[in-house]
């Protein structure tokens, strides 16, 4: 059995029972988690049209120098607080459009996770599992892409703009493997064919021809990916249009400000607007071991206006409650201040934000203590915000897929959703 | 200035946050601020003590240095001071600060209270080691020293954001201020009253500036901190004329004259060639008593923090010098224009000749692992004698330039 069986084709008795409830028609069933139980409930939520964008905050950004300050403490730093719309709640002043959009956000100022480092802290946090040597786990928006995304549609499901992590998706196979915009939110160059469409069509039909023989021999998941990835890059050519977006930056560049960064939010919108599932736009530099206080002041205006505007936008065109839009780094920063004026990585207490889809606005969950050493109450580790945010997003994050025949929830074991965030 | 085997004299205890700044006024007096926002003012006596019997010898040894007490406090900022400086005539302390205002004080003014404070909580701790517990605990919870506190004579007000860069011309006529919205103040310093500003990009800071001897002309660096996907204006280097607020001479367009106007943009290209130059930043800057030179030093976290010195006139770099490892911190020139002194995040002072670029001292010696502590600011004696300097682990160092002194 195990001679004829390849790895990547083999279920458990249990799997394939459990499956074969859910199968009609006697359809083949393929790996990648897709299951037809996993299927079947991603149907039905992407009939529901929800949207996420991450805005990720590459290095770890602080929040002493955000959303939890510690004015007149030791661990305080130099920035101070400013008044926001939201009664009784301060934060930075670098944030002053932010400030006053805090009805909007739910802050949780008690993130407790476990891995310090940055290839751990980006794994983890795009994926809520610490990377294992024998599982692939898919990053939240592949998982996303699976459950809410348009199944049969020309544009990727997920997409990221000039932003990290790579684990890709992992388990769930290539059809939701992030698009990578560039930093600038336009499409790689690699995209648009140089050929008359003729001779891509005769190209095409060429290369379909070879792999289809080649796949009637080789029945192999690389094979399938190979064709699926031709298929998608093929598919992406009816949808340029919705990639062009300089006469939409030049009406919004004011409400983003004048970055590249902005850009990114705004094209994050647009291709919500466009149908697609899940957008991560990054921002680097937050790694501040030195120069923490400047570095966060070269960064976080930029962030402030862009933030604040997309959820402007978002809500003036109505979709910011079929949107959440997540704020995190891969970890926070230290309480001390070290002899570089930095800060360096720290998880023991730290901050994310969501606003928009599925969570109440105007809620700041959880504290940390009189120093930012610890958390004080209502601790959210990975598995609580990754369950959370599925939970927010209509999604059970107990709903399993498999990685060979290991089935693997959304959110990981022993996750508790913290309800009190959820709209 | 004369160098002959110089030794540090004094380490004036001032625990707490970061040591940012220091200034002399006159010989005997130093003044120097913290990221906190206090600034205090110590009396050096001339004579030092000397070490008379063994026991006295060991306490001494434990301190390192003899240290005094501030006898004044100047009370009104609000946030960390980031530069302090004195009028030539010495009657003038006059301190910048993040809470985005300059203040003016006269040291000897009237005092408006007085207060304790405690600022060799370290001393205390190290003289408390191996001691019997009553002992230990009256070492560490003995009062602490009374000091009188004055308030600023004025407030400069016009910045909207940190002020970084404060200078003063040599004339004591003009103060020069810029701050991290980019905006530059030229004030008249009898009228307190702004002469020229002048506003640069936005998201862009002021990173350093200084006024000609004459108070005409104003060198300004700009430069932001982290960028993503260079998110952010150029760097700028340029000479001003500080009366009218115009434009006089791009210096980066003489440093890097095979770069195209139209390639001087926020690309990975330009921030490359320019940073060879710039590092992440000309973040301190000094004109020479003749004005014949400009010295201007790489800050930020970087190898290695030169100083460049700029020949005033042609605006090109004549030599680079000094040296600090991953940084430099502050630049004054002595009062004869013939040496340039720096501090950097290698917790030394160095000094170097003018004419040839040699270094012919370093003061202070690296402390930390393997980043060090910084000395962030420095100050010289107007008698060209003693040298101060900033220690960010919470000490301000007096160095006596020669022996004879």
């Amino acid at each position: 059995m195990w001679n004829i069986c390849p790895r990547h084709e083999h279920l458990s008795r249990r799997a394939l029972l459990k499956g074969s409830l859910f199968t009609a028609g006697g359809a083949s069933i393929s790996n990648w988690g897709s299951l037809f139980q996993s299927d079947l409930a991603a149907a039905e939520v992407s009939k529901k049209k929800k949207h996420c964008i991450l805005i990720w905050l590459n290095g770890g950004c602080s929040q002493f120098e955000t959303f939890d300050m510690k004015i007149g403490r030791p661990t305080g730093g130099l920035y101070r607080d400013i008044s926001t719309n939201l009664p009784g709640t301060r934060v930075c002043e670098l944030m002053p459009n932010i400030a006053q959009r805090m009805d909007k956000l739910t802050v949780i100022r008690s993130m407790r996770t476990s891995q310090i480092d940055h290839p751990g802290g980006i794994y983890l946090m795009h994926t809520g599992y610490p990377r294992a040597a024998n599982v692939r786990f898919p990053e939240m928006g592949a998982i996303i892409a699976k459950y809410c995304g348009e199944q049969d549609t020309d544009l990727p499901n997920f997409i990221k703009i000039s932003s990290q992590g790579n684990a890709g998706a992992g388990f769930l196979g290539p059809k939701y493997h992030p698009f990578n915009l560039d930093r600038d939110g336009r499409l790689p160059t690699f995209s648009t064919s140089n050929l008359d469409e003729k001779i891509e069509m005769r190209r095409h039909g060429l290369r379909d021809f070879v792999e289809s023989q080649f796949a009637e021999k080789h029945p192999a998941d690389p094979a399938r990916m190979h064709r699926e990835a031709y298929q998608r890059a093929r598919r992406l050519n009816n949808v340029q249009e919705k990639f062009k977006v300089d006469a939409e930056w030049e009406k919004s560049r004011e409400r983003y400000g004048d970055t590249k960064f902005g850009r990114r939010l705004m094209m994050a919108r647009c291709m919500v607007e466009a149908g697609v599932s899940f957008v991560e736009v990054g921002q680097s530099g937050y790694d501040t071991h030195a120069d923490n206080f400047t570095g966060h002041k070269a960064l976080l205006p930029t962030m402030d206006r862009a933030w604040s505007g997309l959820l402007d936008d978002l809500e003036e065109r109505g979709i910011l409650d079929d949107t959440l839009v997540v704020w995190m780094g891969e970890i926070g920063r230290t309480p001390r201040i070290n002899n570089r004026s930095g800060r360096d990585h720290y998880v023991r207490s730290w901050s994310t934000a969501l606003a928009g889809g599925g969570v109440k606005g105007g809620l700041v969950y959880g504290e940390s203590d009189k120093d930012g050493v610890d958390v004080k109450d209502n601790p959210v580790t990975e598995g609580d915000f990754f369950a959370t945010i599925y939970s927010a997003l209509g999604l059970d994050p107990e709903a399993e897929n498999f990685s060979g025949v290991r089935p693997i929830p959304l959110a990981p074991f022993g996750h508790n959703v913290v309800k009190d965030i959820l709209a | 200035m004369k160098i002959d085997k110089p030794t540090q004299q004094w380490e004036l205890a001032f625990n707490g946050d970061w040591a940012t700044s220091v200034a002399f006024v006159g010989n005997n007096k130093i003044v120097a601020g913290n990221r906190t926002g206090d600034i205090y003012v110590w009396q050096i006596p001339d004579e030092v003590p000397k070490d008379e019997d063994e026991g006295e010898k060991d306490e001494k040894k434990k301190d390192g240095f003899p240290n005094v007490f501030p006898v004044r406090k100047l009370v009104g900022h609000t946030n960390g001071i980031t530069q302090l400086l004195v009028t030539p005539d010495g009657k003038t302390v006059v301190s910048a600060s993040l809470d985005r205002t300059i203040r003016l004080w006269n040291i000897d003014a009237e005092t408006t209270g007085e207060s304790e404070v405690v600022l060799d909580t370290r001393n205390r701790e190290v003289n408390a080691r191996g001691k019997r517990a009553e002992d230990k605990e009256k070492i560490l919870n003995a009062p602490g020293c009374k000091v009188q506190e004055v308030a600023s004579t004025a407030t400069l007000e016009g910045h909207k954001d940190w002020i970084k860069a404060l200078n003063i011309s040599h004339d004591g006529k003009r103060l020069i201020s810029g701050d991290d919205s980019c905006f530059t103040i030229v004030w008249d310093i009898a009228s307190l009253k702004q002469v020229s500003s002048w506003h640069g990009y936005d998201r862009i800071w002021v990173s350093s500036a200084a006024l000609s001897p004459d108070g005409q002309t104003a060198f300004v660096a700009e430069y932001a901190g982290r960028r993503s996907s260079f998110d952010c204006p150029a760097p700028q280097v340029r000479l001003w004329d500080a009366t009218e607020g115009k434009l006089k001479n791009d210096l980066l367009k003489i440093w890097t004259p095979k770069v195209k106007d139209k390639d001087r943009v926020d690309s990975y290209g330009y921030f490359q060639t320019c940073g060879k130059i710039l590092k992440r930043g000309l973040i301190c800057a000094a004109y020479s008593n003749d004005g014949k030179m400009i010295a201007a030093g790489q800050g930020g976290e970087t190898d290695t923090g030169m100083i460049h010195l700029i020949d005033a006139e042609s605006g090109e770099i004549v030599r680079s010098v000094a040296g600090h490892k991953t940084g430099a911190c502050d630049v004054k020139f002595s009062a004869d224009s013939k040496f340039v002194l720096s501090s950097g995040r290698d917790t030394t002072v160095r000094i170097c000749n003018v004419e040839d670029g040699k270094e012919v001292a370093n003061l202070g010696a690296g402390r930390g692992g393997q980043f060090k502590d910084w000395i962030h600011a420095i100050s010289i004696s107007p008698d060209q004698k003693r040298i101060a300097g900033a220690d960010i682990a919470g000490m301000i160092h007096v160095w006596t330039l020669g022996s004879q002194s």
